[in-house]
Parts: structure tokens; C-alpha cells; sequence
């Protein structure tokens, strides 16, 4: 009696893939007309025998309950039309709710029948916290006849102890910190050759160009060459008589 | 470099230090105040250090999250299903596993035989929409036909999950059976009001569906099929005719319709069966006779007399007969079994037309048909006494009782009578007759026996429906008994007192000794050995009094002591009188802290029709009924209260008050009477009508009168009253007010007689419907805010506590869940900072309220308590997912500022967000879900950081939560190896290095 029909999806995680047929059912007693809500869980890399038995589809809170069929596949029925939000529920494995909106216009029976609901699927929930009501029509896609919805693996239900080890320690960053100025002043000697001329006048010039303005007087020369000056005698004395003493031999 | 660097550490350590300090002035202030209740300016001063407790929190995460390798260390769950409707045993063999029950409670569950555990479990929606109406077995398929016949499914009973299911067409359900015809069982039947329908049992789909005949006036109650390619259907009209129909079940055409007249027939069910190769046999209640009626001839009906069978027949003869076909492809047996009254059966034959007694079963509890291989068995149960039980086993053919087939078992005194019984009969290889046989009891009890009468497993499914609980402390132990006793007793004296000192240090001591010594033999012996169970004597409060005994009220009338540890039932009891949606109420009198005085809870029981309550006294710890006598009720009672005045016993009295308004007094001696006469005019006391939409307080004379002083009346037109909610008596607040970001002090609005009382709209519609937050002064009646919700509806979940009360409800023009915080300030004046007196509150509160969207449907919300109100509060939130959130209340504070600013900052404000976040890290029971949560049930430990939680629902769950994370213990994970090898380590390097340096200091003097 069920008609499949198109399905339009809104899906904020377009990464996941969400499935939904609607059909119309047959027509319950009492208020309205009743449908049903079909779609088909995957839970990847797992048989779907070994998950089904502890999970359940809920529709609205416990309003609806459906249950799965040996396949994945689950059927929600006697829904009356309006705005739901199917979840899946599984202690071990997690998966993003999704909103149906089942439409229904009693005057354009047959038209609908013929076109089919639209289900408007969206994501709700999650950590980012935007609701339904903000998302756009630009943001509708249509997806293809089966469509699924994918667990995103099971919960982290557990917080991971701090463990203590080596690496930890040496990743602190003050330790870091410390240790690199450490290799740098100790290694960096080794592995730039001071005596070589090349490298000298390399390294002066980067020293040159460090200093951009060349006509300003150093303070650090002007400060030695203000010292210098007091006890240049007795240090050019001294120097002297060092020299002298090297002419001497 | 090198100096900026160092001046970095050096911030870093000055930080650290300066954590460390913050955390030792905690501890220190906490125990400051503990002791002495403190007034403004020291309570300001602890709500400055408690807001730095907050900021030190608040350098973590929000934790409510365990970690792996603490599963089951101190949570527990038990899973139930509730009390069977059905049960079947999978296969007629002695390997059978699996046991397939559906419940009331609308569960589809698959039991391990073995050991009773369930290997899966499928819970329905609630209420009629879900109940399982019928179930029936092919293979290892399980049909079942739930939602008062809407849905047919089919189960694969290994997997657990449905093969198929259809919806079928509308109409009340009657009945349903399988179809055999020559190919085999294809098809099953299902009869409605007015339709008969055949599906396969492939797949589900419809092979036919017919209007029945007359279908107003008859009603089909029977089914029957016997693979002859026909189905068979029985209906009546009350004291006139019957109706046969033979459809065909290949085209559901009629083949046959017979009208006989039978002006004895009242009903189908139970009174009628069919026997043999169709005939139908009915009992006669009025002229204690039975009708014979072969299905296929047009005879008329034939009476048999059952004095002709020479069967005794009680006065009031309540005749009801039990049939039994053991496969849908044969006809039924030609031996059926006839209840005469309650304990008597009699199993008959009827061959050829001719009805004979095979055999006479007087004094039989139960009686039950079972199948295997072609054999059909009857098994018998008789009672020797109250608790001992036999079961026999006769041969259903010759009625002659089947060697080695006697059941001997006991059931336990505290249990109700056997209900119903389950045979599992199977076939032993020297072809004799072996058989298992399930029983329940009226207690919603479901044991498992094995020959020779060895109970296997009992599963106590009355747990599955707990209404009620208290958690209650252990007792001390001896030595610490001892302890308590030297301060309680009259002193004798300084050196007597000295000597009682020494005394009982040196107890302690050898406690302390024995205690060790036992460790170390423990700790030798492997360690399966070394497991002590927990068994009532062996019960002892621990250090922190984290292990508690659990009193639960179930709806079937029994009473469980749980041990909170470790989920064992240590006593258990049932009251017989006790009818079904009866409401219960528990209070504890008199706690364990009165040695030697026993701890005593009451249980006030209410019968649903009669409106009258009983008393029930018992000692919560053992389960024994107590001696005291409690008083008889002789009109229904209305409100209890437990008031804090005490007897000489040191039992809390238990104000109850009638329907005349008149007041019993529980327990009643001189010394209370006089108490109570001293306190009555600050006695107030509250009644809620919500028939009439009514509030009323009243007051309390010297004399035991009661006379009305308010009345809040809601308008019934427009509003009705679902839920008043007052805040939890045991209940401690900490800090009077919070500390702003500006300095001042924000002074909480703590009225214990606050009332929250939240009405919902008659009209559902969802553009006009409502709901309505009052909150009333239980003393005065004056309401102190009022709050309308529009485009809301319930169902409300309420949470009221210090001065704040969260509510949930469902927003229809957004289509969510959505919560709102109240929050009731004084100002930054106390006007009282000594005593609340809601005589003499001339301001009204600051009332700050905040809404957000809960992201899920909730079944139950309740907030979490300790045992000195310092740590910070979570909200426990059952899902109907299973999980049990908890929610930082932090999360919940109307003044989370939209654009945070420096100083909402320093409060530690998070800044308001529409949506609370759900983290699967918040789950409490992690995967352990827990089903339908009836109840949240939340006590404080002795320790400060710890609380208690057990949630109840199908399943029971019972944990710990740290909302604060356990600052006032060391954490589990602490590393002891590390602390102890670094001391170690350290001593060992300086001892060492001082030898090093004694030997470079003599080589130095040598030189």
C-alpha cells in the first residue's frame, strides 16, 4: 500500500549519508491519516545481528518506537504527520539523530500520493548546537534511493587517564623550553665552523645587515671605546710589552 | 635568553604555589565551618574561597565522566523484564537454552536458561499501544501481535530482531493462531471484532482477509485448525446460539456456516475448548455439566452430567477447562483438564463421544499441560505447606503418574504463592519423560527448578516496577559501636572516663591489628577465595559511608533490602493483602545512628479503592517487622509528614492527616504529645486537591485540631494542577549568597516552605496551550512569582532545590524540549541573616529566570546532594536513549551573561549559549543503559565530594558521581608507586652524595 516516493534531504553533516522513505500507510481509524516512517541503519564493519538486538529507533522521545529488522532496516509505523525527530538508540554505537518532517495535504490527496511526501531530513543535535530553524532551502539535496544512516562509531563514553611516562615530561613546554636553548648553545658551535673564513664573512655580514644603520655609532663600541680610552695606557702598555716580548723571541 | 626564561619558570612555579595554597585554605575553611555555624561575615568569606574552589574547577573540565578501567568498580546495573505474560522454552530438548518470555511491561526478552541472565531484551512503547497481546512460537520465530492488534511481527529469537512486521487493519483483537494444512504450518491466523485474516509466516504478508457474518451481533472467540486445509472459528451470542464457521484457507472462502442453539453459553474463553478431532466442549456453570459439540456434523449439542463422572463439585462451582494441541497440524488431544474449584482439577478423556475420568487431582495448586515427541504430559503441582511444594508428572493418555517425575523444592517463606507454572518437558535418551519447570509466583518472582527439585535461578521481576526508596546508613560495627557508646553514657567520672578511653583505643588497636592480619592471609590465598560475599551479618558501614542499604517498594507489594555495593538482594518481603496500583509511601524514623536503638522505617500503604492506608513498621536494615504496633486507620488518608521532634526512642514522629482534616500521631507517647503541644503553632502543613484544583494550608492547635489558613485556588476551566514540588528535608545549603564579580554578595532566597507547584493547560492545543510555574509559600500561601510558559506543554519535569527550580517541558511552536532555571535571590541585603521566618519576609525575591534548548526527550530529571551542600550541584537527567546525563548546573545559571564581560568572568559565568551541550562523556552509566527511569533516587555519602545515585526504571542502576571531581579523597589512580619510589630515590641520592662528599672533603684535607 506503501508508495515510495522522493526524498528530499537536509542534511547538515553532509559527510553522513541519511536515509528515509516515507510512505504513505493505510488510513488508521480515528484522527488523521497514519504513516510510516522507513530507513535503514549501518554500523560499519559490523554484521547487523550482532548490534540490532540492544538498539531501537525512537521517534520523538519514546512517542514511537521502532524496532530493527534483521537486515538494519526499520520501519516507524502509525505516525501521524508532523515534525519528528528520529533518533537511533544504541549504547554502543552512536548516531547523529536526524528531523522528519512528514506534510500532509488531505485536499491534494491523489497529488500527493502521486508526488509523494517529502521528508526533510536534517541534522539536529550535536556539539554545535545550531537548531533546525536556521538552516537554509539552498541547503536541500537530493539523495538517491537507498540512502543510510551510518553510525559515526561507538561513544567515548570514558575520560583517558594521564598517564606518566618520558615523553610527557620532555613534551612539557617548559621543559622544552629549557632543553632547546640548551642543545642550541651547546650544538650550534660543532655544526657551524667559526674558523672558516668564508663563514666569518658570512656571518659578519648578516651582522651588518642586522644593523641597518650604519652611521649610527654602537653603543656597545662606544661604551668599550669610552672604557677603553680611560685605560688605554696601561692596557696598550700592557699589550705592548706582550708584543715586545714576542718581538723579543 | 637564558634570564627571561628563568623568570618564566618562575611565574610558573609562583602559579603553582599559589594553587596549592588556595586548596589548603579550602580544606582548612571547610573544616572551620563545619564545625561552627558561622554568621555573615565568615560565610562571605567561605563563599569567597568557595568561588576559588570554583575557579580551581574551572581550570578542568566540567567532570562527570569516569574512566575506563572503572567500570563496575563501584556502579551496578540489574536488568528485568517484569512479569511475565507469556513464556515459552525454545526447544522440547534437554539442551534447550533459551527461555522467550513477553511481559506486561511490554518487554520481548530471550533468557538464558542456565543462569536466568537475558541474552536479549526489546522494550516497547508504554501503555496499551505496546502490550503484547499475544505471542505464538514456529521454529525459532516468535509472532507476536502487540498494540491491541495493530501489529504482527515476527522475531527472530536467536538475533533478537525482527523478521518482519506488518500492520494489520483495524479492529479490537480477539485472537490468533497458527494454521497447519498439508504443507506444513505456512500461515497464521489473526480473528479481530469483525475480520479474520490469514498471513504468511515468511513474510508477513496478507493471504486473505474476510468481513465475518453477523459480526455486531456474534462474538468469534475461538480459532482452531487441525492441518485438514480448513480453519475453524467459534462464535456466540450470550445465552443464545453458536456460530461455526469452516473458512477455506486457500481463498478464505466459507465452506460451511452451522447456527446451533445454545441458550447455556456465557463465554467462549476459558469456558470452552476444543478437544479431540474438533469437538468443541463447553462447561456448564449452572448446571454443572459439560457440551459436547462435534465442529463439522450439525448434531445438536449433547450434556454430560459431572455427577455422572463422579466428580465432588463445590458449592459455588467456578468450572473453567484447559485444553492443549501440540502442534497446529494435529488434532487436539482427546484428554483435557478441568478446573473444579481452586485447588481441584480433574483430567478427563473424551473418546468416541464418551467422557471418562482418568484421573482426580485434589489439592492441586497448579496444573499444566506440556508436549514432547508424541507425548503429553500433565504436571501437578500440590503444596505440602506454605513454602514446600511437589511437582508430578502424569501421563496425559492413562492418567497414570510417570515414574521418577516427583519435584520437591522449597520456596522461599518471604515469596507469594505459586501463579502460574511453565512446564519444559523433554524426552531423555532412555525415552523417558525429563522435565524443567519455570514457576511464578504472585510476587512477580520467576524460579527455575531442575529434577530433583534444585532451584537453578530465581529472577525477583518485582523489581522491574520499584515505586519507591530509601537509602539507609549501615550500622557500626562492634568496635565502632564501642566508640560511640564511651560518649553517649553518663560520665563517671575524669579517671573512669580515662580508663574507658584507654580501653577503647586498645580495641581499636586490636581491630586494627586483626584487620591487618587478615589482609596478609588474604592477600596469600588466590584470589577467587579471597572474595568475601556480602551476606546481612557480615554488614558494616565503611570509613566514608559510601555502602548503603537500599529499601525498595515495588508495585506487586514487595519489599527488597539491597546492598548499594554490590547489588545483592539481602532480604526481601511480601505483603499478601496488598492490590495491585496501590501507592506507597516510606519513611525512615528513626535512622542507624541511635545504637542501640534499631533503625526504623514505616511504610504507608494506600489501596487504590478503598482509599485506606495501613501502616507497616519494620527495621530497614534486617527487613523484620517491627514490634511496635502502628495505629488503625479508619479514614483515608491525605498527607504524611515526617516532623524533625523525636521520642525518648529517638523516632521521628509521623504526622498523618485524614480526610476530616484530623491528625493521627505516630508513635503517640506522652513525650511526643507534649512535644507536639510545644511546637504545634509553627506546625503548617499543606493539601493538595487537584480534582478541584485546590491548595490548602493549615495549621496546627495545641490541641491536635487542624484549622485551615490559606487556600490558592487554580481555576480547573482553564488549568490543571500536575505537579508541587517542595524541597528535599535533608537538604543543606552551604553558602548563603554568591559572590559578584564586583565584590558584593548576592544573598540567596532560601525559604524551606517554598512551594513549586506547575499547572498545564486543559486545552492541547498547540497554538494555545500553556504551562504555569507558581511558587508558593507553604506557610503563608502567598505566591511568591508566578511564570507562564505559552506554546508549552507537558509532560514537566520539575527540580527544586536551594533556591533555584529547573523545569522542562516540551515548546510546540518550536518543536523542543527546552528548560528553564529560576533562580530566587534576596538582593545584596540579608534581611535575616539568623533564621528564615516566612511569617516575616517583607521583601519579595529578585527572581532571575533563563531558558535553553535541551537537545533531547527526557524521562526524569533530579539533582544531585551531598552531605554538606559544598560541592557544586549536577543535574541528573534520564534519556530515553538509556543514558543518564549529568549536567553541570553551572550550565543552568540564569545570569549566564549573552556578551561576557570582566566580571562575569571572574564568577566564572559561561557566557549563555540557546543549546546545553550533551557530551557522551556526561553519561553517568556510560553503556550500562538503563530503561524507562522511573525514578532518580540521589543521598548523600560521608564523604563531601561523593553522591550516591541509583536509578530505577525496568532496570536499576547504581553509581557514584563526583561533581567536583574527589577533592577530599585521594583519587584512585593515585600514583603511590611514583610518590614512594621518588622519596626513595631522593634519600638514596642523598645519602650518597653526602658520602661523596665526606670522601672529596677528606681527599681535599690530604692535599
Amino acid at each position: 500500500m506503501a508508495l515510495a516516493l522522493e526524498v528530499l534531504v537536509v542534511s547538515r553533516l553532509l559527510c553522513f549519508l541519511l536515509v528515509l522513505r516515507l510512505g504513505a500507510g493505510s488510513e488508521a481509524e480515528g484522527v488523521g491519516e497514519k504513516f510510516k516512517i522507513e530507513g535503514r541503519a549501518v554500523v560499519p564493519g559490523v554484521r547487523p545481528q550482532d548490534w540490532i538486538h540492544t538498539a531501537r529507533v525512537l521517534v520523538e522521545g519514546e512517542e514511537h518506537v521502532g524496532f530493527f529488522k534483521t537486515d538494519g532496516t526499520f520501519t516507524v509505523n502509525d505516525v501521524p504527520s508532523g515534525s519528528y525527530v528520529v533518533e537511533i538508540v544504541s549504547p554502543a554505537y552512536r548516531f547523529e539523530p536526524v528531523r522528519v518532517d512528514i506534510t500532509s495535504k488531505g485536499k491534494i490527496r491523489e497529488k500527493r500520493v502521486e508526488e509523494g511526501i517529502s521528508g526533510m531530513l536534517s541534522g539536529e543535535g550535536g556539539h554545535k548546537a545550531r537548531h533546525v530553524n536556521y538552516l537554509k532551502a539552498s541547503e536541500v539535496i537530493r539523495l538517491p534511493y537507498p540512502i543510510q544512516i551510518k553510525s559515526t562509531g561507538p561513544p567515548p563514553y570514558f575520560l583517558k587517564r594521564e598517564t606518566w611516562g618520558w615523553t610527557d615530561f620532555l613534551m612539557n613546554p617548559m621543559v622544552m623550553m629549557m632543553i632547546l636553548p640548551l642543545l642550541i648553545i651547546l650544538l650550534l658551535p660543532k655544526v657551524v665552523n667559526t674558523n672558516d673564513p668564508d663563514m666569518r664573512r658570512e656571518m659578519e655580514q648578516s651582522m651588518n645587515m642586522l644593523n641597518p644603520n650604519h652611521e649610527l655609532p654602537d653603543v656597545s663600541e662606544f661604551m668599550t671605546r669610552l672604557f677603553s680610552s680611560k685605560s688605554s695606557k696601561s692596557g696598550s702598555g700592557s699589550k705592548a710589552g706582550k708584543s715586545g716580548v714576542l718581538k723579543r723571541r | 635568553m637564558a634570564p627571561s626564561l628563568c623568570l618564566y619558570i618562575y611565574s610558573g612555579l609562583n602559579q603553582q604555589r599559589d594553587v596549592r595554597l588556595r586548596y589548603n585554605n579550602i580544606l582548612g575553611l571547610w573544616r572551620t565551618v563545619v564545625s561552627v555555624h558561622s554568621g555573615i561575615l565568615e560565610d562571605r568569606a567561605v563563599m569567597v574561597v568557595l568561588s576559588e574552589i570554583w575557579l580551581l574547577f574551572a581550570l578542568f573540565e566540567f567532570s562527570a565522566a569516569i574512566y575506563e578501567d572503572q567500570v563496575g568498580k563501584f556502579d551496578w546495573r540489574r536488568q528485568y523484564v517484569g512479569k511475565p505474560r507469556f513464556a515459552h522454552f525454545d526447544t522440547p530438548t534437554q539442551n534447550a537454552r533459551k527461555l522467550m518470555v513477553t511481559t506486561e511491561n511490554n518487554v520481548i526478552a530471550s533468557l538464558n536458561l542456565r543462569n536466568g541472565e537475558i541474552i536479549w531484551r526489546q522494550v516497547d512503547k508504554q501503555g496499551p499501544e505496546g502490550n503484547v497481546d499475544l505471542m505464538l512460537f514456529h521454529g525459532q520465530d516468535a509472532l507476536t501481535v502487540s498494540g491491541r492488534g495493530r501489529l504482527l511481527r515476527s522475531w527472530d529469537m536467536n538475533i533478537g530482531g525482527l523478521n518482519w512486521e506488518i500492520l494489520l487493519e483495524p479492529g479490537s483483537f480477539q485472537t490468533g493462531s497458527l494454521v497447519g494444512s498439508a504443507e506444513g504450518v505456512k500461515y497464521i491466523a489473526i480473528l479481530k471484532k469483525a475480520s479474520i485474516s490469514l498471513h504468511y509466516l515468511t513474510n508477513g504478508h496478507q493471504k486473505w482477509s474476510e468481513a465475518l457474518p453477523e459480526s455486531e451481533k456474534v462474538q468469534y472467540q475461538l480459532l482452531y485448525s487441525s492441518g485438514s486445509g480448513a480453519v475453524y472459528l467459534v462464535g456466540m451470542v450470550a445465552g443464545s446460539h453458536l456460530v461455526v464457521i469452516r473458512y477455506d484457507i486457500e481463498d478464505g472462502k466459507i465452506i460451511e456456516q452451522v447456527t446451533v442453539s445454545a441458550p447455556w453459553i456465557r463465554r467462549l474463553w476459558d469456558l470452552c475448548g476444543i478437544v479431540a478431532d474438533g469437538i468443541l466442549t463447553c462447561i456448564d456453570r449452572e448446571s454443572h455439566s459439560l457440551w459436547i459439540l462435534p465442529l463439522e456434523s450439525e448434531h445438536e449439542p449433547e450434556q454430560i452430567l459431572l455427577q455422572s463422572l463422579e466428580l465432588e463439585l463445590p458449592e459455588k462451582f467456578e468450572g473453567k477447562i484447559l485444553t492443549t494441541q501440540s502442534s497446529p497440524l494435529v488434532a487436539s488431544s482427546a484428554q483435557f483438564c478441568l478446573q473444579l474449584s481452586e485447588s481441584h482439577y480433574a483430567l478427563l478423556q473424551l473418546h468416541e463421544g464418551v467422557v471418562t475420568l482418568l484421573r482426580d487431582f485434589v489439592q492441586a495448586v497448579l496444573v499444566s499441560f506440556a508436549t514432547t515427541g508424541d507425548k503429553v504430559v500433565t504436571a501437578v503441582m500440590t503444596a505440602k505447606n506454605k513454602t514446600a511444594f511437589g511437582i508430578n508428572l502424569y501421563s496425559a493418555e492413562n492418567g497414570r503418574r510417570l515414574l521418577d517425575t516427583a519435584m520437591n523444592f522449597n520456596l522461599d517463606p518471604n515469596c507469594g504463592q505459586p501463579e502460574q507454572l511453565y512446564i519444559h518437558a523433554f524426552l531423555k535418551k532412555d525415552d523417558s519423560v525429563g522435565y524443567r519447570a519455570l514457576v511464578q509466583t504472585l510476587d512477580h518472582a520467576l524460579i527455575f527448578i531442575q529434577q530433583p527439585g534444585r532451584i537453578v535461578w530465581t529472577r525477583e521481576e518485582a523489581l522491574a516496577e520499584v515505586i519507591t526508596m530509601e537509602m539507609v546508613d549501615l550500622p557500626l560495627t562492634g568496635t565502632q559501636a564501642e566508640l560511640e557508646g564511651e560518649f553517649g553514657k553518663k560520665a563517671d567520672g575524669p579517671m573512669a572516663m580515662f580508663m574507658k578511653r584507654l580501653s577503647s583505643q586498645l580495641i581499636l588497636l586490636q581491630a586494627w591489628t586483626s584487620q591487618l592480619l587478615k589482609m596478609f592471609y588474604d592477600a596469600r590465598k588466590p584470589r577467587s577465595h579471597s572474595k568475601n560475599e556480602i551476606t546481612i551479618e557480615n554488614l558494616a558501614r565503611d570509613e566514608f559511608n559510601l555502602q548503603k542499604m537500599m529499601v525498595m517498594v515495588t508495585a506487586s507489594g514487595k519489599l527488597f533490602g539491597i546492598d548499594s555495593s554490590s547489588g545483592t538482594i539481602l532480604w526481601k518481603q511480601y505483603f499478601e493483602n496488598v492490590k495491585p496500583g496501590s501507592s506507597f509511601k516510606l519513611a525512615v524514623q528513626r535512622t542507624t545512628a541511635h545504637f542501640p536503638h534499631p533503625p526504623q522505617c514505616t511504610l504507608i500503604i494506600k489501596d487504590k479503592e478503598t482509599r485506606l492506608s495501613s501502616l507497616h513498621v519494620f527495621n530497614p536494615i534486617f527487613g523484620k517487622r517491627s514490634q511496635i504496633n502502628p495505629p488503625v486507620l479508619t479514614r483515608p488518608i491525605l498527607q504524611s509528614l515526617l516532623l524533625p521532634i523525636m521520642d525518648q526512642d529517638y523516632a521521628k514522629v509521623l504526622l498523618l492527616i485524614d480526610d476530616e482534616h484530623k491528625v493521627t500521631v505516630f508513635p503517640s507517647s506522652r513525650n511526643i504529645l507534649q512535644q507536639l503541644q510545644d511546637s504545634a503553632p509553627v506546625i503548617f502543613f499543606y493539601l493538595v486537591d487537584p480534582v478541584w484544583g485546590k491548595l490548602n494550608g493549615f495549621r496546627l492547635h495545641k490541641d491536635l485540631r487542624t484549622e485551615e489558613i490559606w487556600e490558592v485556588v487554580i481555576p480547573t476551566e482553564t488549568q490543571k494542577i500536575v505537579i508541587v514540588k517542595g524541597k528535599r528535608s535533608n537538604e543543606h545549603v552551604h553558602s548563603q549568597g554568591r559572590v559578584m564579580g564586583d565584590r558584593s554578595v548576592l544573598y540567596k532566597y532560601l525559604n524551606p516552605n517554598l512551594l513549586a507547584v506547575v499547572t498545564e493547560s486543559v486545552d492541547t492545543h498547540h497554538e494555545r496551550t500553556f504551562i504555569c510555574v507558581y511558587l508558593i509559600d507553604g506557610v503563608t500561601g502567598r505566591i511568591i512569582h508566578e511564570s507562564v510558559q505559552r506554546k508549552a506543554r507537558g509532560p514537566v519535569y520539575v527540580v527544586h532545590s536551594e533556591n533555584w527550580v529547573v523545569y522542562q517541558y516540551w515548546n510546540t511552536k518550536s518543536r523542543r524540549n527546552e528548560m528553564t532555571v529560576l533562580e530566587l535571590y534576596e538582593g545584596t541585603e540579608q534581611y535575616n541573616s539568623t533564621a528564615f521566618s516566612s511569617l516575616d519576609r517583607p521583601f519579595s525575591p529578585i527572581i532571575f529566570q533563563q531558558s535553553y534548548i535541551f537537545p533531547s526527550a527526557i524521562s526524569l530529571v533530579e539533582a544531585t546532594i551531598t552531605d554538606k551542600g559544598i560541592t557544586s550541584r549536577h543535574l541528573l537527567i534520564g534519556l530515553h536513549s538509556g543514558g543518564i546525563l549529568s549536567l553541570p548546573k553551572a550550565f543552568l545559571d540564569p545570569r549566564r551573561p549573552e556578551v561576557p564581560s570582566e566580571q562575569s568572568r571572574e564568577e566564572n559565568l559561561i557566557p549563555y549559549a540557546p543549546e546545553l551541550p550533551i557530551r557522551s562523556e556526561w553519561y553517568i552509566n556510560y553503556n550500562q543503559s538503563v530503561s524507562r527511569v522511573r525514578g532518580i533516587y540521589t543521598a548523600p555519602s560521608g564523604l563531601e565530594s561523593t553522591c550516591l545515585v541509583v536509578v530505577y526504571g525496568l532496570d536499576i542502576f547504581q553509581t557514584r558521581v563526583y561533581p567536583s571531581k574527589q577533592f577530599d579523597v585521594l583519587k584512585d589512580d593515585y600514583d603511590y608507586v611514583l610518590i614512594s619510589s621518588v622519596l626513595f630515590g631522593l634519600v638514596f641520592t642523598t645519602m650518597i652524595t653526602k658520602r661523596l662528599a665526606q670522601v672529596k672533603l677528606l681527599n681535599r684535607a690530604w692535599r
